[in-house]
């Protein structure tokens, strides 16, 4: 192994190389283990760190360098983009007006304002690999900023939605949030940390429902007609991306221990193979079930964020405004439910291990769409706000419970199955949106019921996900003597000669770290019987 | 959580001064009188395939109560909307034309509203500029009799009853404003400046740094 020099800054390229022991959970056990030598580079953070320089604790009301600032520009940044993205849904009122829209115009932009993420979600893992998080999260937002601004150009159904389509490509910055938390927190905490920073970012769509049309208002009382003033309101999305853009870049940093250009690569700097990261996550069947039932929580989210404040104000006959507000209620909800989600995610895990986590998500998700279905066949304005909120919690916590899922499927494809699960939720959004509120064949209350329907069929199946070492829903763990440890799943994701160099070191201690997902009961059985454990001398 | 309380508070408080507008909820077209009223409606600019320009083009519109009208001693007011016609409304639910008066959405626009004269027997007219939030559609024109309680009683529409004469198409404004185009380029660019040098500049850095 090539030298490391002591402690300069940029020599440790923890998580970018596959080569080093990567521990995904802190090393350190306890108070044995709490050896600081004096040139300790740990002791100039802010935060109690592991041996990685992760943060061991989360402190949402600190900005400290680097771990909190990273953090703040992270989900700040996600929730700017879907401010963006979903900027249009509010005033559709005005533009479908100013655009001589159809509703098959409206249903296809916003299909079309989903779908661009897909491809920029799979893409951005690679970005952050190679040019780190920050500039994944900065060319998401200041390379998109643009479209956001030509919103000023579109004149009809086909520039209207070319603008909504390019402009979500901003999306992919939930991957590079993802990544930056990933790099800066340490494996206990991050579940915590990722909820929170997703559900807090995904809150733009709800604080987009009221910001626009309160600006569009301020701009009206100057004295433009409608038609202009909607189109200079998404001045503000754009501004609000501009400069966070400039905040990421001058106050970010990628790493705990620096930027990824000043660090000195040394020595044979490889990556993990791409095609081997992509063959193992595409190949492993539990990734395509968390595509699908991202897909109908995420997804569904996403396509409310487009439709329902258009919902209320036609059906409810309410004003823009108020509209607004209801359909902000929506979002807003992720500040809490999500986290929630994750947190109660957690909770089975540690009382009935994996199992308890796949019925956690299944539960949250099924009484979500439940709850949809019954939003769409309210017919008076309260029910239909109770079914909403309800519908929203249900829904938003089961996207956290996913992610508290999903970290397991596999260690060394993680960050590909995380942007994959991510696309997926864009897929759900687009199929949905297409399906049932892009045509008049159904009304937007039918097409909410029937979209609640589709989300309950299709989270059966994660009643299938099945692990070897921990069992799933119905079954049990399996009984054969290798295939139950963990080390084999995770294990199997190398071949011989990459296990004889080494490289899947950072696997096993995952897999070791990973045996609480047996639930307290195997875990309680786990613990050695009083003559083992005694030492040997007296 | 206590701002969600706090909005979930005040949707409720919202909610229920909505809910007490739910009196006149039952009135339906289908009772008011018809044709109580003769309305005529001329653009400025007529013929084969003309569209009036919003903003810009003018409407002539004459009412009349009619001789046969028989609610005429309850009028109050006569309003006069700008409403879609059919060929405006497909595939835009939002546009729909419903019999209960209250969920009806075919008639948006309002045009003008006059007091009613019972003395003045004589056709009234006036003329109204195509306003600039007019959507691009085709549409004719439709006055309601209101009583006091300002519930309509009586309509007349300046084109037959399936609406499919004496119709006018109208051009709605752009909405787009050359100083709105600019600034759009300007920020845009700015953006992508701004990352480049941001970018450019660092990777200059790192390079002065490895030579070291």
């Amino acid at each position: 192994m090539a030298s490391n020099e002591d402690g300069s800054i940029g020599s440790s390229l923890h998580g970018v190389t596959a080569r080093e022991q990567v521990f995904s959970f802190s090393v350190e056990d306890g108070p044995s283990s709490q050896a600081i030598r004096s040139d300790d580079p740990t002791a100039k953070f802010a935060i109690p760190v592991d041996s990685e320089h992760r943060a061991k604790v989360f402190k949402p009301l600190s900005f400290a360098k680097p771990h909190m600032r990273a953090f703040h520009l992270g989900w700040i940044s996600f929730f700017t983009c879907f401010i963006s993205t979903f900027a249009a849904a509010p005033l559709v009122p005005v533009i479908r007006d100013n655009l001589d829209l159809t509703k098959t115009d409206i249903g296809n932009a916003g299909v079309a304002s989903v779908s661009g993420a897909i491809f920029s979600r799979l893409a951005m893992g690679a970005v952050c690999d190679l040019l780190g998080a920050r500039y994944g999260t900065a060319f998401s937002l200041m390379l998109s900023a643009p479209a956001v601004f030509s919103m000023s150009f579109v004149s009809d159904a086909v520039s209207y939605l070319a603008v909504r389509f390019m402009i979500g490509f901003c999306l992919a910055t939930f991957v590079s949030c993802q990544y930056w938390t990933s790099v800066m927190f340490t494996g206990k905490i991050i579940g915590l940390v990722n909820g929170c920073a997703g559900g807090w970012g995904d809150m733009g769509g709800g604080v987009t429902q009221l910001l626009m049309p309160m600006v569009y208002h301020v701009i009206k009382l100057t004295g433009a007609t409608p038609f202009t003033a909607w189109r200079f309101a998404f001045f503000i999305p754009g501004f609000l991306q501009i400069i966070m853009g400039i905040l990421v870049l001058t106050l970010g940093q990628d790493l705990p221990d620096g930027n990824l250009s000043t660090l000195q690569k040394s020595g044979q700097v490889s990556k993990d193979k791409f095609s081997k990261v992509f063959w193992f996550a595409v190949k492993n069947y539990r990734t395509w079930i968390l595509f699908v039932l991202y897909g109908f929580s995420m997804g569904v989210e996403l396509t409310i964020n487009n439709v329902i404040s258009g919902y209320f104000y036609d059906r409810f006959h309410l004003t823009l405004h108020t509209a607004g507000i209801i359909a902000a209620s929506f979002g807003m909800a992720n500040f809490f439910a999500r986290p929630f989600g994750g947190y109660a995610s957690d909770v089975a895990a540690r009382l009935f291990g994996m199992r308890g986590r796949l019925w956690t998500l299944w539960i949250l998700q099924t009484v979500g769409a439940l709850f949809c279905i019954w939003l769409g066949r309210a017919s008076s304005l309260p029910i239909a706000i109770l079914a909403m909120m309800l519908f929203s919690i249900g829904t938003q916590a089961a996207c956290g419970a996913l992610f508290g899922v999903a970290p397991f499927v596999s260690r060394r494809s993680l960050g590909l199955i995380s942007g994959l699960t991510g696309a997926g939720g864009n897929f759900g959004s687009g199929v949905t949106q297409l399906l049932f509120f892009s045509s008049s064949r159904f009304s937007t209350a039918e097409g909410l019921s029937l979209m609640g329907v589709m989300a309950v069929v299709c989270t059966f199946p994660v009643a299938f996900i099945h692990f070897p070492q921990w069992g799933s829903m119905f079954l049990r763990p399996s009984q054969h003597e290798e295939r139950s440890k963990e080390e084999h799943y995770y294990g199997g994701e190398w071949t011989k000669e990459e296990k004889s160099l080494g490289l899947h070191e950072g696997s096993i201690k995952f897999a070791e770290n990973s045996r609480s997902e047996r639930g307290r009961k195997a875990m309680l059985a786990d613990i050695p019987s009083p003559e083992t454990g005694t030492p040997a001398h007296v | 959580m206590a701002i969600h309380k706090i909005l979930f508070a005040s949707l409720l408080i919202c909610l229920l001064i909505q809910s007490s507008h739910g009196a006149t909820k039952e009135r339906l077209f289908s009772d008011l009188e018809k044709s109580a009223l003769e309305v005529t409606a001329t653009p400025s600019r007529v013929g084969e395939g003309v569209v009036l320009a919003a903003g810009i083009d003018k409407l002539s519109i004459t009412w009349k109560v009619s001789s046969t009208a028989t609610k005429e001693p309850e009028f109050k007011a006569i309003k006069v909307k700008l409403c879609y016609a059919p060929a405006s409304q497909v595939d835009r639910p939002w546009r729909k034309t419903e019999n209960e008066l209250f969920k009806d959405k075919s008639c948006p626009h309002k045009i003008s509203s006059w007091s009613y004269d019972p003395a003045v027997k004589t056709a009234q007219s006036f003329d109204y500029t195509l306003e600039r939030d007019i959507p691009t559609g085709t549409y004719f024109v439709r006055a309601y009799a209101v009583d006091a309680k300002d519930h309509e009683v009586a309509f007349g529409q300046s084109t037959n009853e399936d609406k499919t004469t004496n119709l006018f198409s109208v051009q709605a404004i752009s909405g787009r404003h050359k100083s709105l185009d600019i600034a759009s380029v300007c920020f845009s660019v700015f953006s992508v400046l701004a990352l480049l040098v941001f970018f450019v500049n660092e990777k200059r850095k790192a390079k002065i740094e490895q030579s070291k």
